[in-house]
């Protein structure tokens, strides 16, 4: 589409300063089930979103239908927005950073793959999980990839470009030992299809669920726990949540007011690191705003919240370049986390644990979290640590705490970090101790 | 959108490989949402979706795609790309296509489009000044009103004769959202009343006056509500909202997505005892006017009432046409769902309740000497496969000698469904319905839950209170 035009159609409206962000993707995904392709989808889709300032106040709107009425219909819905907005602060519309660290992280290589050889791996990767282990009743596998394209322009002649893609392989496994059933799953995330190693990728996810027959619950009370990087990385994902701008100015954050104050043990730094030349890389935000790397908790210490233009504004300081587009407003959103992992191994991280417990799962945390206060309580499954080591596994239990107390309570993490699917890079850690319900 | 020869080029298209069944669905939503923070308008939007999502099925096998481009060289493209997988011989050339009957289940009066923006904004405002004016303690209030009006094509192919249906779902929902804060952290209610009538539902039927007002107010009393205690106890769930507990536990697993693949712990119970003699339950896509209603379903088979289990014993499932096909000589009941063209339909439940039995609620708390009363829920999830569940109530309190007591905070339900169908021994005569979204394979469909007042012997409890005592 031209683009320019709709620059033009806008100023003619009275619509004095604008922005558009196009973007399209098209994706593939494949699975199996007992040895059948279940699902096979092709999909592609686009949409538009646009934004505009009259008499400084804002407006938007956003269409998947892009035909000779897309432009009309935009500029409409904008200005019906604006005229209904009552934020007394002045919008206006961002002309552009200075500098902009633009990478190339899109692979080629992914999308000259066939769709056969995607579907062979995945046959294979089944394969190697039923024969794995007698006791497999069931797999789920499933390739799915994505390619994308987004632009971003204004009325100020500003064109920033991003192209990307990524794909990522789940396994679900089902297990049955007598009437007992357990279930494991696991997925990969890259952009080469190289870096996936099948072998230990079937071993993980099928030694996940044969660990956890016989498991039962435990006394309650208050133990040593280690939380496993997975279940670390939602955990963190709330603190951070916590940590936008917005919320802090509502006065509906637990970090509200603790900016370079010590938060949590100095064991944990975090950093957002958008520039990592990865799957997540974004050198522009969704006002335009060109991304930095930042730290955000160092050594225990709140060094900074995430900022949008908006908020950025209300606080007397710059974007931090992390405005992005939800529900019809710029809101903030955050990626590419770095949490600094530990230099000790899994083993040495619980050696000194005489009577503890090990969480590597957790359901119901969307619900059993308050964002506000921290506090939270959900179901979780893991493991007994006894004498220094992971023993019998452990279900229908329960972990409660306040998440901000947690931090404080967090004796350090061990050397195996990861990047989950989040964005999240994030190793194992140690809590001095936590409490868990059971019997 | 598209019309009849198109559609049945793209029809025969998909079929050329030797599918069996073939269906196109065309969507063009106009949503509109009104969004306020403390009174004052914060956002104002009007996404519009559109495009078409396209399924083959041939034996076991489905391909989905979509795209947001309806052009016939688009179009075709896709057809071409989903029919490559299949490698056989055509089986159904489509001849004609003729147009399904349907029954309607909702009736808007006023359509909320029609209501001017500067009234529904003034509405939301009035809600929020309740709400604000409960307690200074409240920090933040958030009230929207959101209307979706979806226009569906939907092109069904099983044979040389397709089907053609056109459908139009409106669906609004109200949002409250009250913050306090105290000296002890935050402390958030949420209400959410939605339907399928139109505006006259906001202003006539919904006494909203009173839920902004409640609102404000249960955000405030559990800002000094003590830690749940954790262990094995009596629980009462309240009416209404409270059935999301057997829409997680119980009415997933009886999704024929699951069972027909032997996923779920119910897969083989049809027949068998799977609840207490006491219980009952359907799921019902017909009920007038509800948020969870719908005329036909995502393939086009009218909606109905769907029996799930009478006294106890398993009766039926929710069948989409696809899970039937692994089930020997079950129908598709108007169950198969999606949340927008992007997703590829499956069965999902719609409006799903226990059924009302023959206790006052009264009875059931004067009955319970030491226990917890769930009056309300903030969600939860459960794994198909093992049937293992956790919740987490929104609002809860301690049961003393058949009284309703303090409120605790931090209150977990553990279990698994199997144990908490057999676990009810109290059920009320006062049914209600809740409003909520329900996440799953085929995306966030708009759902009821329901219940009447119900007793669990003994269920997990997980809080940081310690023992009940």
């Amino acid at each position: 589409m031209n683009f320019a035009k709709f620059f033009e159609l806008a100023k003619a409206k009275g619509i004095e300063e604008s922005q558009l962000s196009f973007s399209k993707s098209n994706a593939l995904s494949i699975s199996l089930f007992r040895h059948e392709i279940e699902n096979f989808s092709v999909n592609d889709s686009q949409s538009v979103i646009a934004a505009g300032v009259i008499n400084g106040k804002f407006g938007s709107c956003r269409t998947e239908k892009l035909d000779k009425d897309t432009f009309p219909f935009l500029i409409d819905n904008i200005l019906l927005a604006a005229r209904l907005n009552e934020k007394e602060e002045v919008a206006d519309i961002f002309p552009g950073s200075e500098k902009y660290h633009k990478k190339n992280v899109y692979n080629p290589k992914l999308a000259a793959v066939s769709a056969n050889e995607k579907l062979a791996l995945i046959q294979d990767i089944e394969k190697a999980i039923y024969a794995a282990d007698k006791r497999v009743c069931d797999v789920e596998v499933g390739y799915s990839e994505r390619e994308s394209e987004s632009g971003f322009y204004n009325s100020f002649g500003l064109k920033l470009k991003q192209k990307s893609n990524y794909f990522y392989i789940m396994a679900e496994v089902v297990m049955r030992e007598g009437e007992a059933t357990k279930t494991n799953y696991d997925m990969f995330l890259d952009s080469d299809l190289e870096a996936f190693d099948k072998d230990a990728f079937v071993k993980r996810v099928v030694e996940g669920a044969a660990k956890k027959f016989g498991a039962d619950s435990i006394a309650s009370k208050k133990y040593p726990t280690v939380i496993d990087r997975d279940v670390m990385a939602d955990l963190i994902d709330y603190f951070l949540s916590s940590a936008i701008a917005d919320e802090v100015q509502r006065h509906s954050s637990m970090l509200e007011g603790k900016l370079e104050q010590k938060i949590a043990s100095s064991k944990l730094t975090i950093e957002e690191k958008p520039l990592t030349k990865n799957v997540f890389f974004s050198y522009f935000d969704g006002e335009g705003v060109a991304t930095q790397n930042k730290v955000i908790v160092k050594n225990g210490v709140l060094k900074q919240y995430f900022y949008n233009r908006e908020t950025a504004k209300k606080d007397n300081v710059e974007s931090t370049g992390n405005g992005s587009w939800g529900g019809g407003k710029i809101g903030t959103s955050y990626g590419n986390i770095f949490v600094k992992p530990g230099k000790v191994s899994f083993d040495e991280l619980i050696a000194d644990i005489e009577d503890g417990v090990y969480i590597t799962e957790v359901m119901g945390l969307g619900t059993g979290m308050n964002s506000t206060s921290g506090d939270f309580s959900c179901q979780a499954e893991g493991f007994r640590i006894v004498n220094g080591k992971v023993a019998e596994p452990l279900t229908l239990i329960t972990l409660s705490g306040n998440l901000l107390k947690m931090l404080k309570d967090l004796k350090g993490f061990d050397s195996n970090a990861k990047m989950t699917l989040g964005s999240i890079s994030i190793a194992n850690a140690r809590i001095k101790s936590m409490n868990i319900g059971g019997k | 959108m598209i019309s009849k020869a198109l559609a049945l080029e793209v029809l025969n298209a998909a079929l050329a490989t030797g599918g069996d069944y073939a269906e196109i669905y065309v969507e063009e939503t106009t949503p509109e949402s009104f969004m306020l923070e403390n009174g004052k308008v914060e956002s104002v939007g009007s996404p519009q979706g559109y495009g078409c999502g396209l399924r083959i099925l041939n034996g076991l096998r489905s391909v989905y795609g979509y795209t947001s481009d309806l052009s016939k060289k688009s179009l075709l493209a896709l057809a071409e790309k989903l029919s490559a997988s299949y490698e056989g011989e055509r089986k159904i050339t489509v001849e004609k296509i003729g147009n399904g009957r349907y029954k309607k289940h909702s009736f808007v009066q006023t359509h909320l489009r029609d209501v001017p923006a500067e009234e529904k904004i003034d509405y939301l405002r009035e809600i929020s000044k309740i709400i604000s004016g409960v307690d200074p303690r409240i920090v933040r209030v958030q009230t929207g009103l959101t209307c979706t009006v979806k226009n569906i094509d939907l092109f069904v192919a099983e044979g040389p004769e397709a089907t053609h249906f056109h459908n139009v779902e409106e669906r609004s929902r109200l949002f409250m959202v009250a913050i306090a804060a105290g000296a002890e952290g935050f402390e958030t209610c949420f209400n959410g009343p939605g339907t399928t009538a139109g505006w006259e539902f906001f202003t006539k039927t919904l006494d909203y006056k009173k839920l902004a007002k409640e609102t404000g107010e249960k955000a405030i009393m559990m800002l000094t509500a003590k830690e749940c205690p954790s262990g094995r106890y009596t629980v009462v769930i309240k009416n209404g909202w409270g059935g999301v507990l057997f829409h997680e536990a119980c009415g997933h697993p009886l999704e024929a997505s699951s069972t027909s693949k032997g996923l779920s712990v119910f897969s083989d119970s049809i027949g068998k005892p799977i609840a207490s003699p006491c219980v009952s339950a359907w799921d019902d896509g017909t009920i007038e006017n509800e948020w969870g209603t719908s005329d036909i379903d995502s393939e086009g088979v009218p909606t109905q009432k769907n029996e799930l289990i009478r006294d106890g014993v398993c009766v039926g499932f929710m069948v989409d046409r696809f899970s039937a096909r692994r089930m020997n000589g079950i129908k598709a009941n108007g169950t198969s769902r999606r949340q927008s063209y992007r997703y590829c339909p499956t069965s999902r439940m719609s409006n799903t309740y226990i059924a009302a039995g023959k206790d006052d609620p009264e009875d059931i708390i004067k009955d319970t000497p030491l226990g917890i009363y769930v009056a309300n829920f903030g969600g939860g999830s459960v794994n198909p496969t093992t049937g293992e569940f956790n919740f987490s109530a929104s609002e809860a309190y301690i049961i003393r000698d058949g009284k309703i007591c303090e409120p605790v905070k931090g209150c977990t339900l553990i279990g698994t469904g199997q144990e908490v169908l057999m676990q009810i021994d109290r059920v009320g005569n006062d049914l209600a319905l809740g409003q909520g979204n329900c996440g799953a394979a085929s995306g966030s469909v708009p759902v009821n839950v329901g219940q009447p007042t119900i007793r669990l012997k003994e269920i997990t409890v997980g809080g940081r209170g310690g023992k009940l005592e």
